[in-house]
Formats: structure tokens, sequence, C-alpha cells
């Protein structure tokens, strides 16, 4: 086990390093350009040059690659140049809008996804599987810049019932937190149902249960003692890979209604050319991502205790 | 008769009594007059009154009489992208200075129907020849840290601008001027050629007047705000929010609001109209075309709309492949349809463009013979060019300003594909647009709404100047224009005016399709806004209920 946590640290700062360096090449292209948005359009060329000199944008690509490196591992992660602050002081408050929105949309996603897939998987084919599946497809299939403007256009816009921008200006709002959550969710709830679906479908029809179920056992002492716990293998991998998928759908939905978080930031620096910014917000992604990975790892060897974390299972699972 | 009278009682210009005459007699409009004599530094009040008292009476509605008595107090919110305000001689954003014009003044102000108003400058006399301008300033304004406003404020300014390593556009914008101060309330600006646009020049947006100090102080706005003006800054962060309060001691009439905030809400215009709808702001900054409809339905809100001189060039350079044979711009113009753009891209809410960059609205148009599409000829011009079948270009667009510039290239594509151009169109965000707008062969570019059409000439078409993104390079159009600039009655003016608009339209630089209305939505709430056509808004007037 800890043999297998070092390994995934260790894979962590490497990822890190070549994601970092892959980020910090693609911005390399056009360097002016952050001295066109430092200064404005009408600074003239020299005063370009200059503030690049200063600022040391001409010494060689690795050395300010090392330079950015070092600082980063000192918790020095830079200067935002669009927002004129430091990345440090600038990030938090960003990362933890963005934890809220998508632990929220993940505390009423997974119930209700679970839920719908445990009840249509339960007898397949049946009208509850029916409607399920045909509403998870219709869901999944709609995209959250869709169902944005879909989902403002009734709450917001016909009936005025929620707020249509959440900015949060006056401090946090649950009320201004609904209409994210609910395109989040939508989106999320009818891939996860069908996968719990498939895989208690599957669950259902083992042998195991057949047996349970000659033997007389109730319905619901089959689904929740023997089937559930099984069926939830490739669900939870599933919700632990929804993590990541949240932190890139919250772009959309972040930037559609105004919500400062994690998307909005990155979306922000891409566009205004900030390096630093959008290298710390690729260093956040990744230590997300590979968490992530490594919970799902944790909770697959507590589903399912013949998972071991011996060479081959977690180097499969990487 | 009601006499006219300068702002500071000093002697009329040499002009201004021949313009009051042909005004009398029919021959200039009574908009163009006013707006005339007040850069001539004609007070505005004394020049409606004498319009008032002429047959015909003033010709226009004045601004309408308030049904209401407006209402004290209260906050105003609207959405916009607050932009940093580190220095407001270097602003690249309007929605920046619109932020700091409650807190800094400008010397003079122009209003939504373009007429120049006394502000910081109480007065201003221009010499006969209109390149000695002689300002006064307002007595008793204090700054807000309690200092004396002077002219050394000004002139610290001037120097500001003026220094061969300002960033600010105004380096060029007042290029060759000289400052003279003249008395602790006074001074001269000495001009290398007559200018009768000066007083209104001093409004553009990075001409706001900060403290004596200001470099001294860190030279940085956000940290320190000093100001003349009835607001202070209390809140401040980009991409978040902007707070502005009402603070006592202001040396003008104090106006009514207590707070404006600007709440930003990214860039998405439909997210700016969702919080309108949800009462989230009271206003929203601008409504493009694309948005119009939803806009009109929302209830409890009032569309603001007003002609300006914004506009979209599709422009070529004139010294980049294929662009540098005459012949295949000319085909080029020739082929675009320019209603067709103002139909599709616009849906009819602008004026018709000439391809000559001055507007029906600005004072010194003159009407050339309209426009007119022949694609047969323009087939005949790719043909006599050798260039038949090889042009695929392409256009860069960057939204600035909405969808619209995409769709009106989009047109011009549909339209040249009928002569056999290939034209792509490469769309970047406005953000990494903005560093090569001047760079590319081909491009779509935005102008902003200038009161005269000679100051956009002057900034962009004119030989070498900063913004000439064209590059166009033509000795005749330099002396038209200067004859032009120099000329104080707008009916002269504007013949003066036929030579210049003539040279750039048969230049064939651009497709220049349409002028912008420009619109915005406001609660029912919200009483006495008024819509700029440069988006320099001001909110002294403006109430809630």
């Amino acid at each position: 086990m800890a043999s297998y946590l070092v390994r995934k640290i260790g894979l962590l700062l490497l990822t890190m390093v070549v994601v970092s360096l892959v980020v910090f090449l693609a911005l390399e292209l056009n360097i002016n350009d952050v001295a066109v948005h430092v200064l404005g359009p009408y600074s003239t060329a020299d005063q370009r040059q200059s503030w690049l000199q200063e600022h040391g944008y001409f010494d060689p690509f690795i050395l300010r690659y090392l330079r950015w490196l070092g600082a980063f591992f000192r918790g020095d992660w830079g200067y935002s140049t669009y927002y004129r602050e430091d990345v440090n002081t600038l990030l938090p408050p960003f990362v933890a809008n963005t934890a809220i929105l998508t632990g929220v949309s993940l505390v009423v996603m997974i119930p209700v996804a679970l839920a719908l897939g445990v009840i249509a998987g339960m007898r397949e084919g049946g009208i509850v599987d029916r409607l399920v599946s045909i509403l998870a497809v219709l869901t999944t299939s709609v995209p959250q810049f869709a169902s944005a403007v879909f989902l403002s256009a009734i709450f917001v816009f016909w009936l005025g019932l929620l707020p249509g921008a959440s900015a949060m200006t006056e401090g946090f709002s649950w009320t201004e937190l609904v209409m994210p959550v609910m395109v989040l969710c939508l989106a999320g709830v009818g891939y996860l149902a069908r996968m719990t679906r498939a895989s208690m479908v599957e669950v259902m029809a083992q042998p195991y249960i057949r047996t349970a179920l000659m033997k007389g056992a109730s319905t619901r002492r089959i689904v929740l003692k023997h089937a559930l716990r099984n069926a939830l293998i490739a669900p939870v991998t599933v919700i632990m890979l929804y993590i990541p998928w949240l932190l890139s759908n919250a772009i959309v939905v972040e930037v559609f209604f105004a919500y400062r978080g994690f998307g909005t930031l990155l979306y922000t620096a891409s566009l205004n050319h900030d390096i630093y910014l959008i290298e710390a917000c690729a260093m956040v992604s990744v230590i997300v991502v590979v968490c992530t990975q490594l919970l799902s790892d944790l909770a697959y060897g507590w589903l399912n205790p013949r998972i071991s974390f011996s060479g081959a299972t977690a180097a499969a699972s990487a | 008769m009601t006499k006219l009278r300068n702002n500071d009682g000093s002697p009329l210009h040499r002009a201004v009594p021949e313009l009051a005459e042909r005004v009398r007699r029919g021959a200039i409009d009574r908009r163009s007059f006013l707006r005339t004599v007040s850069l001539l530094g004609v007070s505005v009040a004394s020049a409606k009154a004498f319009l008032a008292g002429t047959e015909g009476g003033l010709g226009f509605s004045p601004r309408s009489a308030l049904a209401q008595e407006p209402k004290r107090g209260g906050t105003f919110r609207m959405a916009m992208q607050t932009q940093e305000i580190t220095d407001p001689a270097n602003y690249n954003w309007i929605e920046a200075s619109d932020i700091t014009r409650n807190i800094i003044e400008y010397l003079t102000l122009v209003d939504e129907q373009n007429v120049t108003h006394p502000y910081l400058a109480a007065s201003w006399t221009p010499s006969d020849d209109l390149k000695v301008w002689s300002f006064k300033l307002q007595p008793n304004v204090k700054w807000s840290n309690g200092d004396d406003f002077t002219t050394e404020d000004v002139e610290y300014n001037f120097k500001r601008w003026l220094n061969p390593n300002s960033k600010s556009v105004n380096r060029t914008q007042f290029a060759g001027i000289e400052f003279e101060k003249t008395g602790p309330l006074d001074f001269k600006l000495h001009l290398p050629k007559p200018k009768l646009s000066t007083p209104e020049e001093l409004y553009a947006y990075t001409c706001s007047i900060v403290h004596r100090g200001f470099d001294e102080q860190g030279a940085n706005f956000q940290k320190n705000p000093i100001g003349t003006g009835p607001y202070s800054l209390a809140e401040f962060g980009i991409g978040k929010i902007a707070k502005v309060k009402r603070r006592d001691g202001y040396w003008g009439k104090a106006p009514y609001l207590d707070e404006i905030q600007f709440i930003d809400l990214g860039t998405d215009i439909s997210a700016h109209l969702a919080a309108l709808a949800a009462g989230q702001v009271d206003a929203v900054y601008r409504v493009t075309v694309n948005e119009l409809d939803l806009a009109k339905r929302l209830p409890n809100v009032q569309l603001v709309s007003v002609p300006s001189a914004m506009t979209v060039c599709l422009r070529m350079q004139i010294d980049q492949k294929p662009f540098d044979d005459i012949r295949v711009r000319k085909a080029i113009v020739l082929a675009a349809d320019n209603q067709k753009m103002l139909d599709l891209a616009l849906r009819g809410q602008g004026l018709l463009g000439e391809n000559f960059h001055v507007a029906s609205i600005q004072p010194e148009y003159f009407p050339l013979p309209p426009v007119k599409r022949d694609v047969a000829q323009a087939k005949q011009l790719i043909q006599e060019s050798g260039q038949a079948g090889k042009l695929n270009l392409e256009i860069l667009v960057g939204n600035t300003q909405g969808r619209f510039e995409q769709d009106a290239a989009q047109v011009l594509a549909q339209n040249l594909a009928e002569v056999g151009i290939n034209l792509k169109l490469n769309v970047l965000p406005p953000a990494q647009y903005w560093p090569i707008w001047d760079k590319v062969p081909f491009g779509v570019t935005f102008w902003a709404h200038r009161p005269l059409g000679v100051m956009t000439l002057d900034l962009a078409y004119r030989s070498g100047a900063v913004w000439n993104e064209t590059h166009f390079n033509n000795k005749d159009f330099d002396a038209a224009l200067d004859k032009a600039m120099g000329i104080v009655d707008p009916k002269e003016r504007s013949k003066a005016m036929e030579p210049v608009e003539k040279i750039l339209q048969d230049s064939a630089v651009m497709v220049q399709p349409f002028f912008v209305n420009k619109v915005t939505a406001v609660s029912n709430k919200v009483h006495g806004f008024k819509m700029h056509p440069a988006e320099y808004y001001n909110f002294f007037n403006v109430w809630m209920s």
C-alpha cells in the first residue's frame, strides 16, 4: 500500500512537470502578446521590448522554465498579468468556489443517479427502466451550453424564479447556485444512471442472485444485501472520473452564469495570455485528476477486496 | 433676439456672427450650429436661447422635461467588464473610463447629442486661426485629498501625455501641441495646425485629469484614487466588481445616486440580460443586434438607443499582396453589398456606410453619389488583374463588439464568391485579436464613434498616422483633410469634405458597410439614463425610483 502511494505521488509529480513544460512551450510561441496585453495595443514596439527585457522574457527558455519551476515548488506561483495580483492570493477563492459548485453538484447528482440506475436495473426492460433510459439518453445528449440557455429561458426569463447570473457579488448565495448546479447535474445524472443500470443488470443476472431468489429472499434483501455492493464498483469509478469531468465542464457553466470559479479563471487567463495563471490552473487540474484517480483506486479496493495494490493492477489502473 | 455670449464673457470668435446669420437664414442646420458654436466657446444655454428666438424655434426637442421629481439616494448597478484602471491615460477600454469618470473629470464634456460643454474648463476661446486656444479653469475645485485644482494639474497631465515614454494614445493625439501656463487658472494650447475639434478631443476617454502628484504617489490610480469628481472608489477588483460612493465636498451639482456598482459578469451579453431580467443589475453596458429580440421581450425593461458613427471597416493593407493591386481592391468593394450587410448583420439597426468612414449624422458629412454594387465590373477588374481564380483570401475577425462583425464578413464572403474570390474567415476571441488588429493584410476593425468624422480620418487614414491600419498614403488626401479641419462653418467644411471622401472612396481601401446604432437595456426603475454614442456614460443625472 505504501509503495503504491509513493508510486502514485511520483506519477503526480512527473505529470505536473510534463504538463507544465508543455503549457510553457505552447505559450512560448508568442511572448510579444504578453507585452501587448500588459501594456496595451497603443504601446510602441520599444516599450514592449523593454518590458519583456525587464521581466526576463528574453532569457533562454529552459532557464525561465526552471526559474518558474523552482519558484512554483517554493510556493511562489507568479503574478497574473490580467488580474494584476499574485496567483497565490488570486487562485484559492476561485478554486474554492468551483469546489463548492462541483461538490454540491455531486451531492445532488450521485443519490439521484444511483437511485434511478438501481431502480431501472432491477427489472431490465420494465417500464421504469425504459423511462429512465430515455431520460438519461436525452439529458446526456444535450450539451451544457444548450441546457444552460434552455433552463435559463424557463427559470429566469419565463418564470422569473431564479437569478440569471451567479456572480455572488453580495456574498455567497444558495439561490445563485441553483442554476449552475442544475445544468451540471442534468448532464451528469443521465450517464451515471445508465452506468449504474448496466452494472445492476449485469449483477442481477449472476448465478448467486438467482440462488438467493430461489432461496426465497425478498427483492429488497437481494438488492441491498447482495447486488448493490457489486453493482457499485463501476459507478464509483465513473463518479471519480466525474470530478475532473466537472472541472472541465464547469468552464462552460461558470462562464455562462458568470460564476467566479476555476473555469472562469482559466478561460479569462487563456484569452488574455496570462502565462503564470494558466500554468497554475493547469497544475491544479493535474493535482485534481491524479488525486481522484488515487481515490478511485482506494474506493475500488474497499468495494472489492480481491483487488490488490500490487504492481500489475496499480500500473493498469494508472 | 437673445444674444450669443461666450462662457467667460469674452468676445465671440469672429466666425460666430456669420454662423448665427446663416442659421437664421436656414443655410445651416440648427444642430450643426449648436455643435460648432459650443466648440468655439459659446455658452450652450445662450446658443439654445438664441435658436429658440429664431424663426422655427430650437428645431429639435430639448432634453425632455422630467415628468417626476428626481429622487436622491439609492444604488445603481450596471453589468460591465471591470478592466484595470492603473493609469487613466493608458486605458485601452472605454469600460475602464466609465468607472473612473465618476471619480476623475475631464476639461470638457461632450453630451449624447455631441454638444460640447464646459467641465473642469469653465470656458475656452480659440484664436481666429483656430491654432491658439485659451482655457479658463473652473474656480473652487478641490481634489478629494483637499488640494486645490489649478493649472499646474492640467500642465502636469499634458506633460505626462506628451512625454516620449508615454504609453498613452494621447501622445500621438496631441503631438506637437505646446502647453503654456498663463495663470493659476488659465492656460493656452498652441496647436501645430488649426483644429476646431480641440475641445471635443479633450473628452476622449484617455483624457481625464489626474492629480499633479500621480506619478509621485506610485502612478497607480486603483491604489490612490484621488479625484475632483463626486464619487470616490470604494471597492475594485479586476474581473469582479467596482463600487463608487458619493463623497461630500464636490464642487459641482451633486448627483442623485449614492452608489454606483459595475458588476463584471463576463463577456457574454445574454448573461448580462439574464441578470437584468432577474433584477440583479439595473442596466447592462450594451446590447448588440444579436440580443435585441431577447431584450425587447423583457418586462420592466426599457431599450435606450442613439445613432452613432461607430462602424466596422473590412479593410485591406494596400502594400500587401494581393491588395497592392487597386483593381483587386476595387473589385472587392464593387462586389460588396453594403445594404445586405446592414440588413443581415445589423438587422437594419444602423445607417448605410459608403466606404469613406464619415457618417451622415456627423456635421461635416458630404453626400457623394450612392454606392452601387456592380458584380460584372468587379469580375472584369479581376480578369484584368490576372488574378482570376487565384484569389484565396483570409479575413481576420475579432467580434470585439459582437457577432455582427462576423456576420458582416460572412455576407462579404458570399458576395465575393459571386466574382470568384474565395474568402475564409479567421475568427479569434477579442483578446487574441487585439494584439494583431493592425498587422494582418485583411481584417475587420471596429472604429469607435467620434463626434466629428475628421477626427477618425485624421487618426486612421492620414499618411503615417499611428492607427493607419490600411497603410493608406496619399498626399492629396492629407492636404484636403487639413483644409477641412481648419474650416469653422459646417456647410463650408462639408463642401471641403467632398474631395476628402472621394479620394478615400476611390482608393478602395475598405468595405465600410454600416454605422451601428448604440443600444442598451435599462430597468424601468432607472430614470434620466442617456445612451452615449461613444459609451462615455455619465450617471450624474440618473436616479432610481
